[in-house]
């Protein structure tokens, strides 16, 4: 059962605040999104497949491998993106950004380039590689970000609300395109329509799941429940 | 002055609180040292010297105030009687220093302007001051103060590095941003 | 923002802040002027006293020097060695009563306070351009950026380390700095569309920044 996210009564304090309790979850679907409202915990969750965050207790395992090790041991396992591309991106070139991550691995400065414009090559991009990451619109920022993560082929992309930023037509081609990659994808989006492909949709309130299975269902009764009683 | 400059001063003060946050890194001579300074060197450098000497002069201000913004969650009053006191008022007189040599530099390239600005402000002139505070401060004899304080001197020379390195990446993409480089 | 202040109603607490910052002063350079262990002992010994003003847990508000404990360990050796063990002794004492005392003042006295208390000595920077109410208004920007510039620190630090990034951290200064620097420009936009900070009543709130 190596392909698996397992967690084991995960309990998750931060600063004296109880984020997520007793989630007992084996997550083995090749899409899942995650949905709820901002403090639900989400967030939380997710930093804890890559090592960000360790739990308070409980167990779980990421693919065999225990993320107790920190998020530098999972860099290999897990790719992790953020919602905001400026508070990502960290070196000036597409390139360089595209490099890091594998010089982190271990490649050399020609390995790493090499593998790096291969990449980028097969994605039709090879003139990026000189390019200001900076004079990019956002939509080709998210997608270097998500590339900086993906050419050091991890099993499992996380995304964290990565299409806040974007307008519509930039949505629907990065959904398409990541849908299309074969990493286990782990979503959290307050776009609901995004995750109507998807294979499996948790709905999480207050650090519990209150909702898990097909999307059309748990979509439609999250939808049902922001309908209710809503008071700021 | 105008609102953008105010605003300038307020993010670069900022900075330099944000940097504080950071823990000390501990350093080859065993000496910790903190991300702080660097800040400071950088408002200099950035801003230009009196831009840079007022963002610094805010800085003191609200830790004066009593915000805890130094390195180490430090803050208030008791930082001006303490042993290392010069250092904190020396802020805005190293940015100023710092921003006026690179300022003079400027027809150099940023790395070597940056670097000298933030050597002479960040070391030279803001030991000074840490020196002199020192002594005035514990009563002790100048070649003591000296003493102590030089043990700091190979780790904050680390951040002359990082403040030229940067400087001039920073410079590579906004250039409108590095005031001592405007002719 | 987190500062310093403790909120309480002491009698420390109901004191002007300009009075305060009077006997801190005055007391300063008193200290430096005497020479009497004696004198610096008893004074020493009063602001202790003054900290149980601050509530039951006064006392644990001492801990401030903390951190400084091991530089006033060795300080206190060089002295002794290089001049007497009274001179060390006197050295501490007055080093230790200024902290604790300037450190007081900071516990009872709101920021705004000892702003109000403080503003009169800034009116010459009115001949460079800088009014009173600006230098108000550029206090509260800067309180308000130090947050998002951690947040904006905590996310490239997040990133960074979910890549296996290592010790190399300070390459995080440029995309900060370039963060930074745009979010200023934003943040100078916003004013100038609502009219700049013209008026006393410019306030910070309407600066709206990502």
């Amino acid at each position: 059962m190596t392909l698996t996210i397992e967690l084991n009564q995960v309990t998750l304090k931060r600063d004296d605040q109880t984020v997520l309790s007793d989630l007992n979850l084996t997550l083995s679907e090749r899409r899942i999104g995650l949905i709820g409202n901002n403090g639900s915990g989400k967030s939380s969750l997710v930093r804890l497949f890559n090592g960000l965050l360790q739990p308070s207790q409980g167990h779980l395992q990421v693919r065999g491998h225990n993320p107790a090790e920190g998020p530098e041991a999972m860099a290999d396992q897990v790719g992790f993106i953020f919602q905001n591309p400026d508070h990502q991106l960290i070196f000036p070139t597409v390139i360089e950004e595209l490099m890091f991550g594998l010089r982190n691995q271990g490649l050399s400065k020609s390995d790493a380039r090499e593998r790096a414009e291969h990449c980028l090559r097969e994605h039709h991009r090879l003139d990026w590689a000189d390019r200001p990451v900076h004079s990019l619109s956002e939509g080709q920022k998210q997608w270097v970000c998500i590339m900086a993560v993906l050419v050091m082929n991890p099993a499992v992309l996380i995304l964290d609300e990565p299409f806040s930023a974007l307008d519509l037509p930039t949505r629907q081609f990065l959904t398409d395109w990541l849908l299309g990659l074969p990493q286990q994808l782990i979503m959290i989006s307050h776009d609901l329509d995004v995750l109507a492909a998807f294979d499996r949709v948790l709905w999480l309130e207050q650090g519990q799941v209150r909702g898990d299975g097909s999307p059309e269902t748990v979509i439609a009764d999250y939808r049902a429940a922001c309908n209710r009683a809503f008071s700021l | 002055m105008k609102d953008q400059a105010l605003v300038q001063m307020a993010l670069y003060a900022a900075l330099v609180a944000a940097l504080g946050l950071i823990p000390p890194v501990p350093f080859v001579t065993g000496i910790p040292i903190t991300a702080q300074t660097l800040g400071v060197m950088l408002a200099g450098v950035m801003l230009g010297p009196w831009r840079g000497f007022l963002s610094m002069l805010l800085f003191v201000g609200v830790v004066a105030l009593g915000a805890p913004l130094l390195s180490g969650g430090r803050g208030g009053l008791g930082v001006f009687a303490s042993p290392t006191a010069g250092f904190i008022v020396g802020f805005p007189v190293a940015a100023l220093v710092a921003g006026y040599v690179a300022r003079l530099l400027q027809r150099q390239s940023i790395l070597i302007a940056a670097g000298i600005g933030a050597f002479v402000g960040g070391i030279l002139v803001l030991y000074v001051f840490g020196i002199v505070g020192f002594k005035w401060v514990t009563g002790s004899e100048w070649l003591r103060s000296v003493q102590v304080m030089a043990v700091y001197v190979p780790g904050d020379s680390v951040k002359v590095v990082l403040t030229a390195l940067v400087a001039q990446a920073v410079y590579k993409g906004l250039p409108g941003a590095v005031a001592t480089r405007q002719a | 923002m987190m500062t310093l202040y403790v909120h309480r109603q002491s009698w420390l607490h109901r004191q002007p802040a300009g009075l305060k910052l009077l006997v801190l002063m005055v007391t300063s350079v008193a200290l430096y002027a005497l020479a009497s262990l004696w004198t610096a002992g008893a004074v020493l010994i009063a602001v202790i006293l003054a900290y149980r003003s601050l509530g039951p847990a006064g006392w644990s508000y001492l801990w401030v020097v903390k951190p400084l404990l091991p530089m006033f360990i060795l300080i206190f050796v060089v002295q002794s060695w290089s001049q007497s063990v009274s001179a060390a002794i006197l050295m501490l004492l007055r080093m230790l009563t200024l902290i604790w005392l300037a450190n007081l003042v900071t516990l009872t006295t709101r920021m705004d306070a000892m702003m109000d208390a403080v503003m009169p000595l800034l009116s010459p920077l009115r001949r460079v351009g800088v009014a009173p109410h600006r230098i108000a208004f550029t206090v509260a920007l800067f309180v308000r950026f130090v947050p998002v510039l951690m947040a904006v620190l905590n996310s490239l630090l997040e990133a960074w380390k979910s890549r296996g990034g290592g010790r190399a951290v300070w390459r995080l200064a440029i995309p900060m700095l370039i963060n930074a620097i745009r979010m200023s420009d934003h943040v100078v936009q916003a004013l100038a569309a609502r009219g700049g900070v013209r008026s006393p009543e410019t306030p910070v709130s309407m600066v709206q920044h990502q």
